[in-house]
């Protein structure tokens, strides 16, 4: 199979920034950058950072934009190629097996027809490789911090010549390169000789002008004053030290919540009852209990 | 080709040439990436042209920050040469978005010959020999257990084995056909043992003198038994002792140790010794393979670094440290003690970190130490 070069439809950073903006994704610069240079380049791209930033909705939007499908491999302890690439269809090739045993079909027959494409299952990774087209599929890999090493072993040939081989079937080769993003949590470091292979982008916590563009975007009809405010205290309380620092899917989640509850201002008070939407952890919520509410509402430098 | 293009070219190469220095590692294949890169971005833009650098030369948020060091020293050193408009622009906008990534600035390699501790080092250079004892209970035994322990784990990875507990489908279909198209046997698969790496670290400052003869045995057993092992002492500086305690005689590796390792019952640095392991054999290697075995009473003579973005460098190191290890057992020979609590600093802020915090002092805590690891 020949693998064909697309062309993409980003013409400069810029364009990137207002694709992704019409789509609600408020991305800065550097993700603008790093992403055109993904598909100029045709490399992975390995996005970093604490939970919650949105480095999975990248992928997402990227797929929404290029109108193609988005092939996702949530990555897990234990994960293994045949979950990742394909399985044989065990099932059906016994029957198929028992089937043929009243026909008089040669053993070799037999072998050559249960190992065919009919009996495999695809799995994202093939499936992206095997995407016709006509855009590339975009094949996100979430969370490979959390898959065993050898399984980043295993992710090299892909990444590096877009191949794969069935020891039944031969070598699949991409008709089209997928775009390929990786998110890591940083549980754990990665293999040096997989990060060689992506372009690397730490994606931080939001500045609160961007966080409040983004509340602005995700929830519009949240009023602005209060979408003022989340914003800040989004800011004042990752300056805490939680165990885990809310994200933007939780100022999200939290803009939603209140907006369910009709809430027009915040006052310490609203911020304990609702508490559970930003924090996650016990201790965390004891924390926030225990701290002057007022200084995080910050009302003097709103 | 354009004159001011060759010239971000040169600066391009000497930038590549610095991260090198630094430590980062910069491919050849990483170069050309970078320059294929420049081809697609807008280069009157020094945001771009940096951010296009950095995708590609860094692989993690602390190589981000020292990179960022050295985009602007390496501009702000050429802000003063008379390269034309071109640099200058540079400069300027340089100036205006640029921060100083001074988190790494405490970073020293312990590995080089220019330590930053040599001047107010102690280097009270013991005879070691003395204190090897030769008539101690042996720990062998223990340490024979012990290296079982840490180097056997079932990896994820499957192999054929008769009586394995797992149905090998594929095999079994094979087999049928080959066999008429009857399922004969089913073959059967369990899991591969695998090998786990140790690294041992010992501290052999001052105050765990006393334990001098304890550690040694330790060394030498642990080496003994796990040939991929690797051993490393620290006081105020790290050293790897690996390549000595590989000799077949005990007085030979003593000697060659007593010789080598000057700084033995020195201070304390734990910070930079766990710095120095992060930045060196712990970025080699799978992570989940690696066990490391910190043995030490925790008291630091160095004042702790403190983060601008707050909590210390050691907590940094001990995060880092914390991902690219499996297992971290720390092993203080004073925790068997009746009177022991946690007074260290540097063992407090450790704590959230290791997985195994065990006494170990003689080979009859060894013994213990051994029933306490059963589990991993």
């Amino acid at each position: 199979m020949e693998n064909t070069k697309w062309k993409h439809p980003f013409r400069d950073v810029e364009d990137v920034e207002n694709i992704l903006e019409t789509r609600n994704y408020i991305a800065d610069r550097a993700l603008c950058l790093t992403s055109k240079l993904a598909f100029d380049l045709q490399k992975p791209m390995l996005l970093e950072g604490e939970a919650g930033v949105g480095k999975t909705e990248v992928a997402k939007v990227l797929a929404e934009v290029l109108e193609t499908p988005l092939i996702r491999l949530q990555c897990y302890e234990g994960l293994d190629s045949a979950a990742a690439l394909y399985e044989w269809n065990f099932a059906r090739q016994m029957i198929e097996i028992r089937l043929s045993e009243s026909e008089s079909i040669s053993k070799k027959t037999v072998e050559k027809n249960v190992f065919s494409e009919n009996f495999l299952l695809d799995r994202p990774l093939l499936r992206a490789l095997r995407h016709e087209g006509p855009r590339p599929a975009v094949l996100l890999i979430d969370e490979i911090d959390r898959a065993d090493e050898e399984f980043e072993a295993f992710l090299l040939e892909i990444l590096s010549d877009f191949q794969i081989s069935i020891p039944e079937l031969g070598t699949f080769k991409a008709k089209q390169k997928p775009i390929v993003i990786l998110t890591s949590n940083r549980s754990r470091e990665l293999n040096d000789a997989l990060k060689r292979r992506c372009l690397y982008l730490w994606i931080d916590y939001p500045t609160k002008e961007k966080e409040l563009e983004i509340i602005r975007r995700k929830v519009p009809d949240l009023e602005d004053n209060l979408a003022k405010s989340v914003a800040r205290v989004m800011q004042n309380l990752r300056d805490l030290d939680f165990q885990k620092k809310p994200g933007i899917a939780e100022t999200i989640d939290w803009s939603m919540a209140l907006m369910h509850l009709d809430v027009s201002e915040l006052y310490p008070e609203t911020i304990l009852e609702t508490a559970g939407t930003i924090l996650k952890h016990r201790d965390d919520i004891s924390m926030v209990q225990s701290v002057n509410l007022e200084n995080i509402l910050d009302t003097k430098n709103s | 080709m354009n004159k001011a293009i060759s010239k971000l070219l040169t600066h391009t190469h000497n930038l590549f040439v610095e991260a090198r220095k630094a430590g980062l590692s910069i491919t050849h294949a990483r170069e050309i990436d970078v320059v294929r890169s420049l081809a697609g971005v807008d280069l009157s833009k020094i945001d771009d042209y940096k951010i296009s650098l950095r995708t590609n030369l860094v692989s993690s948020q602390e190589e981000e920050l020292v990179f960022e060091r050295i985009f602007q020293k390496y501009w702000d050193f050429e802000e003063n040469s008379d390269e034309g408009d071109f640099i200058l622009a540079r400069s300027e906008l340089l100036r205006n978005h640029l921060e100083t990534g001074r988190e790494n600035e405490g970073h020293r390699d312990m590995f080089s010959e220019t330590t930053t501790h040599g001047e107010e080092e102690v280097t009270r250079r013991s005879n070691l020999i003395t204190r090897w004892d030769p008539n101690a209970p042996p720990l062998d035994k223990s340490i024979t257990q012990l290296a079982k322990r840490l180097a056997t784990r079932e990896s994820r990875r499957q192999t054929p084995f008769p009586k394995g507990r797992m149905l090998d489908m594929r095999n079994t279909i094979k087999k049928s056909i080959r066999d008429g198209l009857e399922i004969s046997k089913i073959i059967h698969r369990k899991r591969k043992i695998q090998k786990t790496r140790v690294i041992l670290l010992c501290d052999v400052s001052g105050s765990m003198d006393v334990f001098n003869a304890f550690l040694l045995q330790l060394m030498f057993g642990i080496q003994k038994q796990l040939k991929n092992s690797k051993t490393f002492v620290f006081s105020t500086k790290l050293t790897d002792v690996s390549t000595m305690i590989k000799t077949r005689s005990t007085t030979i590796a003593l000697e060659k140790i007593a010789n080598y390792v000057r700084h033995w019952s020195g201070g304390t640095d734990i910070c930079s010794a766990l710095s120095a392991l992060n930045r060196g054999i712990l970025k080699e290697g799978k992570s989940s393979t690696t066990t490391l075995i910190l043995i030490s009473d925790g008291y630091d003579s160095t004042p702790f670094e403190l983060l601008e973005s707050g909590g210390t460098v050691l907590e940094k190191e001990l995060r880092t440290l914390k991902r690219r290890i499996r297992h971290f057992i720390w092993i203080n020979p004073m925790y068997g003690a009746s009177t022991f609590e946690v007074r260290a600093q540097a063992l407090k802020l450790a704590l959230p970190y290791i997985d195994y915090f065990l006494p170990a002092y003689n080979a009859k805590a060894l013994h213990r130490l051994v029933e306490g690891l059963s589990k991993i």
